[in-house]
């Protein structure tokens, strides 16, 4: 059975879509589709996952778990350990886009009056919400370091939902001072978003959604190292599906699980010996992807390359205290490399394009983006005098709409005979 | 070793036959609406202009935007390298390369052996572009190889400051109805492009020399002005659009002996 074409026969219909997203008969269908082709996912990590966002979705549309939208860096170990339900907005853009529903989401964000020059997740967010299609929040929480768009566009939806939002100020300079700020307000909007939700704000359960999410980084931690070896043994657009685990589980004993399983299920890949292939070009990937085709995935796999690591998969924060959850939460979200001068991203890029060996680093340039494109040509230009080819691929994640694939793709194909013809030497 | 590339552009279609690295003939053609049969017209053409047959013809690449819809090519490869290959063969001493196509511009580094080693590329807008100068010159009532004498008879330049294709055209209508001369809204025109195009190359550095390939470098008022713009001396080759499908027949002839 064919996953895909299950999830949209049944949103076909848009004027259906509150009715089918909110009952349960739904989910049990998607859910024998998903059992049905277990199979075919090339990992079982893959599957649990794929069951866990579903069931998430599912506790999200029918209502019975408080839900709490949690934007893209917000440290969602809080609404774990308030046994809430996270749901991760811009997660639900890339699925919805994928679905093939995307343009129609944009169009009515636009429609409402969200600028073009908008991050495309944003637009389609406001577009989905504004057409009743997104579950309904209990409390928006968004921080305003990375992605300053989302705390801007939480605001709104709070208005639209009439549900109070809760935004994380995280100052631009890590330092005691800045944690311990960050720590206190996440102590006390804790304990708000508790009484928010009509929850108890238990600290026995916090502490258990830090251990989770401890868990969750050595497993993380564990896969990556095993991602050094060459040639590559998880392509690298398998791995960008775990950004789920990232945005809206961590904290959650599934996600504890499911990346001891993918790490698991490497280490036996490797001792099977059953990995192999021909490796033309390691990339290290920055950024997302486009979830509105996957032309240019297919493209690079096809031409020889691999993703051997990328940037939204990196673990760069160090051990949670649970002994003291707020401060360490603090700390996990003041030492995000992509929030510092972009001295820092490029310090960090040079490392994992040298551990993990790579032939060239493609950035791909959400447009939108200001955070990550802001800096792309000092990154560039650094990276390039370390001695790496670098390819900023201008492109949006969602909005396809204004993108000629034959342009991408012939960016990417320059970029591999760049690649080819250090390897190999001229061409001529 | 004979050896041939096709560079299949949006506006024109190009091909190149070399024989030991000598340019034994070339053709080209318009595009049209099917890339498939504009490749084999120009083939045709080319074959027929050399005197040879295409069993006499050891390897064919393809590039330029239709490089996927030649079926007779034994190799695809992009018009970035193949530019860069066939500016490299024609001045060993260029690093810089200022393709402008039908549809697309493109600003390619390269180093001293000629390998590509950055490059930027527009295909979001059609300002800048080939299609810029067609629309503009319909509008001015010229053909496109007009336009560039149009630009010598110019006193001065019209003021353009819309890089929209779009938005240019109202603007150029408006100078029009303003009975500004004709000479002057084609040179206001050109620094629209040189403006435009010496951004792109600003962004990725300018290295002396610089050759400018593709159809645009047939106007000499547009290179003029991107030379004036850039504040560097402009290389011209002979015909600047077939420099992609030289490109491509000198990779083809590297192909065929790293077979052989």
């Amino acid at each position: 059975m064919d996953l895909n074409r299950t999830i949209q026969n049944l949103l076909k219909d848009r004027d259906r879509w509150g009715k089918v997203l909110s009952s349960p008969l739904s989910y049990r269908i998607v859910e024998g589709a998903l059992v049905l082709a277990r199979k075919s996912f090339p990992w079982q990590a893959i599957y649990q996952m794929s069951r866990f966002a579903l069931n998430q979705t599912g506790r999200a549309y029918t209502g019975k778990v408080p839900v709490v939208w949690s934007s893209a860096f917000f440290p969602v170990e809080i609404a774990w350990g308030l046994q809430l339900c996270p749901f991760s907005p811009e997660v639900a853009a890339g699925f919805i886009t994928g679905m093939g529903f995307g343009a129609e989401a944009l169009s009515m964000g636009e429609e409402a009056g969200y600028s073009r020059d908008l991050c495309s997740f944003h637009r389609c967010i406001a577009g989905a919400a504004r057409a009743g299609h997104l579950p309904r929040p209990a409390a928006l929480l968004a921080s305003t370091h990375l992605c300053d768009g989302a705390p801007l566009l939480f605001q709104n939806m709070a208005e639209l939902y009439g549900a109070p939002c809760f935004i994380l100020d995280v100052p631009y300079t890590a330092g005691r001072d800045a944690e311990a700020y960050v720590a206190e307000q996440l102590e006390r909007l804790w304990q708000d978003l508790a009484e928010a939700t009509g929850r108890r704000p238990d600290r026995a359960s916090l502490e258990e959604a830090l251990r989770h999410s401890n868990e969750f980084r050595e497993n993380m931690l564990r896969a990556n190292e095993l991602r050094c070896r060459v040639p590559s043994p998880i392509s690298g657009n398998d791995m960008l599906a775990f950004i789920y685990l990232f945005f809206a589980g961590q904290g959650s004993r599934e996600a504890a699980e499911i990346s001891a399983c993918l790490a698991e299920e490497i280490e036996e890949k490797i001792a099977g010996g059953r990995w192999g292939g021909t490796e033309k070009y390691r990339l290290l990937w920055l950024h997302l992807k486009p979830y509105y085709s996957n032309e240019v995935m297919s493209f690079i796999e096809q031409a020889g390359g691999v993703l051997a690591y990328e940037e939204f998969n990196h673990i760069y924060w160090p051990p949670l205290d649970p002994g003291e959850p707020f401060l360490s939460l603090a700390r996990k979200v003041l030492a995000h490399f992509d929030y510092k001068p972009v001295e820092e991203r490029i310090r960090v890029i040079r490392e994992l394009a040298e551990k993990y060996r790579v032939d060239g680093i493609v950035h791909f340039s959400h447009h939108g983006c200001r955070q990550s494109t802001g800096g792309s040509l000092i990154l560039k230009e650094a990276l390039q005098e370390a001695g790496w080819p670098v390819l900023l691929l201008d492109g949006d994640c969602l909005d396809g709409r204004n993108e000629a694939a034959g342009g991408m793709l012939t960016r990417l194909q320059a970029f591999f005979e760049i690649l080819e013809e250090r390897k190999e030497g001229c061409l001529i | 070793m004979i050896t041939a590339g096709i560079d299949v552009g949006s506006l024109s279609t190009d091909a190149v036959l070399l024989r030991d690295g000598e340019v034994l003939a070339y053709s080209i053609v318009n595009t049209g609406a099917q890339a498939r049969a504009a490749a084999e017209r120009a083939f045709e053409e080319v074959l027929e202009k050399a005197g040879i047959s295409l069993s006499e013809v050891d390897t064919v690449v393809a590039t330029g935007y239709g490089r996927m819809s030649v079926p007779f090519a034994d190799g695809q490869v992009t018009e970035i390298s193949c530019h860069g290959r066939g500016s490299a063969f024609l001045n060993p001493e260029v690093r810089t390369v200022i393709d402008i196509g039908g549809q697309d511009s493109k600003v390619i580094r390269l180093d001293g052996q000629g390998n590509v080693i950055d490059f930027l590329m527009n295909d979001k807008c059609a300002a800048g572009t080939g299609r810029f100068l067609e629309v503009m010159a319909d509008r001015l009532e010229l053909s496109v190889a007009g336009l560039g004498n149009e630009d010598l008879k110019a006193e001065r330049a019209a003021e353009i400051s819309s890089m929209c294709t779009v938005f240019a055209e109202s603007e150029v209508i408006s100078l029009i109805a303003r009975g500004v001369p004709r000479p002057e809204i084609v040179r206001g025109l050109h620094r629209s492009i040189a403006e435009r195009t010496a951004g792109m190359a600003n962004r990725l550095g300018v290295m002396p020399r610089v050759m400018m390939t593709g159809g645009v470098a047939k106007n000499p008022g547009v290179v003029r002005a991107l030379s004036e713009k850039l504040g560097a001396e402009i290389v011209v080759p002979p015909e600047p659009q077939i420099v992609g499908a030289l490109g491509a027949a000198l990779i083809a002839r590297k192909k065929r002996s790293g077979k052989a």
